[in-house]
């Protein structure tokens, strides 16, 4: 059996909110209307529909530098997260942490991390705490090709495998740690190498195919939930703009051909493509969600352009916590 | 000159089957060892020139690392050919298709059956020698890289003769033609294509993760071969109508209520019941014709989709590759006495009088 048609468009759906979102904030970005760093996650966002159109609501996912993408996939509501962007009372942190600590515990979703590697040890503590309840929730981390080369990773993957958690591996490998190629920094190119060392499956799938990760990951989260313990997906994908921001630095680490050549396996269009073809939607329909979803991203916009600073007074709070509310 | 071929998928054995299947895993460290090991022994062996695939995971060259193959003062010299990489099953297609331009008199290949397949794309008469890394591998077998090199090189400097141990492989040759839609325009698109081991019509919308997971979707096999023995998609057949590799014929299935119902691993280590409508034996040549919407499988993973107004025309023939039988081409060179040093006899230890000792 294919994925249903509602499927298939709840994950195009999930792939068009990312893109607009990112590209409108590359934009407020490029015109200094969003403060501090902005890496954009335009280009992989089958990974991000693909894996969290498989999820529960209720289930964790832990996120990277470059973490809007997982965010809005998980659900995120546009008016909080460009509020955060612009640094506003109104965001998802109170405007304090800004693109690379958003998060939405709501939705299941731990935080983006400034640390490269830092969530994954977040991840399997999620997963740890889901299993010692047993409310059957998974955990997801999210990380880049780079992160491997981290000890956290390490630790991580090694503890969810001894422990036997309930966790997915959802490695992002864009081939690139910030400006440097893969293969200038460690000696394997498949990420997924790394899984045996630890004791789990490891997959490798096509990251500008959101029905591949999909159903990588209904069957990685599947093995989770039902006892079968960690696993690893590797998605191959690409960002289509630069390692922060959408100029960056002007730093040329990659040809224009080699862009060029990712860009023409857009995965939305591609999903676009396929579906028309096989009469499961129309172009008028795809037009539609496209239309739909801009007024959306413009009204968040403009609350986030209405929405106040927060106060002086409000400096310390929300910083740290007393545990008493940990739930 | 004597030229073997070497070809690494650096892509097989590490799809989604891992997850739902316990199917091994095949680490580039275990092919790089593979294709190392190949290399020795083919230089060992006699060949002058080896030639490599390159791959984005520079698998041919970290395996020639250091092993001094340089083609001076005699030696073998080992070169990665000169082609521009896509990180794709095209990679495979135009190495082949490079080593055939290059008279290379054998191919060693590592990978699936999608990898032999992709070899025979792009030289339909390859000399191959098939090492299986992959997942359900029907076609290549389980080889270690010494003997595979070794057989190579003994048949690429014709020290073995290729017509004694090479025997010419089945395929399904296959035709699509198929109706296209630009904008307001449809135009009619024709292909062909071929699959070495077997052809499946897929329900399914989506080329996807590309393995074939759920046996609900198997709408009808066409199989070059179907052994038991074998894990996937030929294993339906082979189950109720085996085909060995060297038979004559070839066998379609259909799948459906009204027959026979079996038990199928079609996953290594993964089994399902399957209701078998119709067996039908094909002899060499025999053309069967399928039309209608599916995605239709080569050699286990869903590759290309076909519309509603698409038809598919395909046969089981012996035009693969020529297919080295390793085991007998090294027993051949050793009754040739090739394995021996140039000096051929062993020094008598009594002969200059020397004490005997431990």
């Amino acid at each position: 059996m294919d994925l249903p048609v509602h499927v298939q468009l709840d994950l195009h759906r999930r792939m068009v909110r990312i893109r607009l979102f990112e590209e409108a904030a590359g934009r407020l970005a490029e015109s200094n209307r969003l403060p501090g760093f902005l890496h954009l996650y335009v280009g992989e966002e089958a990974v991000a529909a693909g894996v969290c159109g498989a999820l529960n609501d209720d289930d964790h996912i832990t996120s990277t530098h470059r973490g809007h993408g997982h965010l809005v996939a998980k659900g995120g509501d546009f008016n909080r997260m460009m509020a955060e962007l612009m640094g506003k009372a109104t965001g998802y942190c109170k405007g304090k942490g800004g693109s690379m600590h958003i998060s939405d515990t709501s939705l299941g979703m731990l935080g983006a991390n400034g640390i490269v590697g830092a969530g994954s040890p977040i991840a399997v503590g999620a997963a740890f705490a889901n299993r010692y309840r047993g409310r059957g929730q998974v955990a997801v981390a999210f990380f880049g090709d780079g992160s491997t080369n981290i000890g956290a990773f390490h630790e991580a993957a090694n503890m969810a495998c001894a422990l036997h958690l309930p966790i997915v591996f959802a490695c992002e490998n864009n081939e690139y740690g910030e400006f440097t190629p893969r293969d200038k920094t460690m000696a394997i190119t498949d990420i997924v190498d790394r899984a045996a060392g630890y004791g789990m499956p490891g997959v490798i799938v096509d990251g500008m195919d959101v029905i591949a990760v999909h159903e990588a990951t209904v069957e990685a989260v599947e093995r989770a939930r039902t006892g079968g313990g960690p696993s690893l997906i590797e998605a191959k994908t690409y960002r289509f703009y630069n390692h922060h921001g959408v100029q960056n630095l002007g730093l040329k680490y990659r040809s224009d051909d080699e862009v060029a050549m990712w860009k023409q396996r857009d995965p939305i269009f591609t999903l676009e493509d396929r579906m028309i073809e096989n009469k499961a939607a129309t172009r008028d329909q795809f037009d539609a969600i496209w239309a739909e979803l801009r007024a959306d991203i413009d009204a968040a916009i403009a609350f986030a352009d209405e929405s106040p600073y927060p106060t002086p007074d409000q400096i310390m709070v929300g910083v740290y916590t007393s545990m008493s509310g940990a739930n | 000159m004597s030229t073997v071929g070497i070809i690494v998928n650096p892509n097989a054995g590490k799809d989604i089957r891992r997850l739902v299947t316990p199917a091994t895993h095949t680490s580039d460290v275990t092919k790089v060892g593979i294709v190392r090991r190949a290399i020795v022994a083919a230089a060992e062996a006699g060949a002058t020139r080896i030639l490599l695939m390159p791959d984005r995971h520079r698998l041919a060259e970290r395996a020639a690392e250091g092993l001094g193959l340089d083609g001076r003062d005699g030696r073998c010299s080992v070169e990665i050919v000169d082609e521009p990489l896509s990180g794709s099953r095209y990679d495979t297609i135009a190495a082949a298709r490079r080593f055939w331009k290059e008279q290379a008199g054998a191919v060693i290949a590592l990978g699936g059956d999608g990898t032999s397949r992709d070899v025979a794309l792009g030289w339909p008469d390859a000399p191959l020698i098939a090492i299986s890394t992959g997942t359900n591998n029907v076609y290549p077998s389980a080889i270690d890289g010494t003997s595979a090199g070794a057989a190579a090189a003994l048949v690429a400097a014709g020290h073995v003769d290729i017509t004694v141990v090479g025997r010419r492989s089945k395929r399904v040759t296959v035709r699509i033609d198929d109706v296209v839609v630009d904008g307001d325009k449809e135009r009619p698109v024709s292909r062909d294509d071929l699959a070495l081991v077997d052809l499946a019509f897929i329900d399914a919308q989506f080329v996807g993760a590309r393995a074939v997971r759920d046996p609900n979707t198997v709408r009808a096999v066409i199989a070059a071969v179907a052994t038991p023995a074998s894990t996937g998609l030929s294993s339906i057949a082979g189950r109720v109508h085996p085909v060995d590799r060297w038979d004559d014929t070839g066998v379609l299935i259909r799948l459906g209520h009204g027959g026979r119902r079996v038990r199928v691993p079609l996953a290594p280590g993964s089994f399902t019941t399957l209701d078998i409508a119709e067996v039908r034996p094909l002899a060499l040549g025999e053309s069967v014709e399928i039309a209608g919407k599916c995605v239709l499988a080569f050699d286990g993973e869903r590759d290309v989709p076909v519309s509603e107004r698409g038809r598919v025309t395909a046969r089981v023939d012996k035009s693969g590759p020529l297919l080295i039988d390793v085991d007998a081409t090294l027993i051949i060179a050793a009754r040739d006495r090739r394995f021996d040093e140039k000096q051929t006899t062993t020094p008598d230890p009594e002969a200059d009088g020397a004490p005997h000792g431990h």
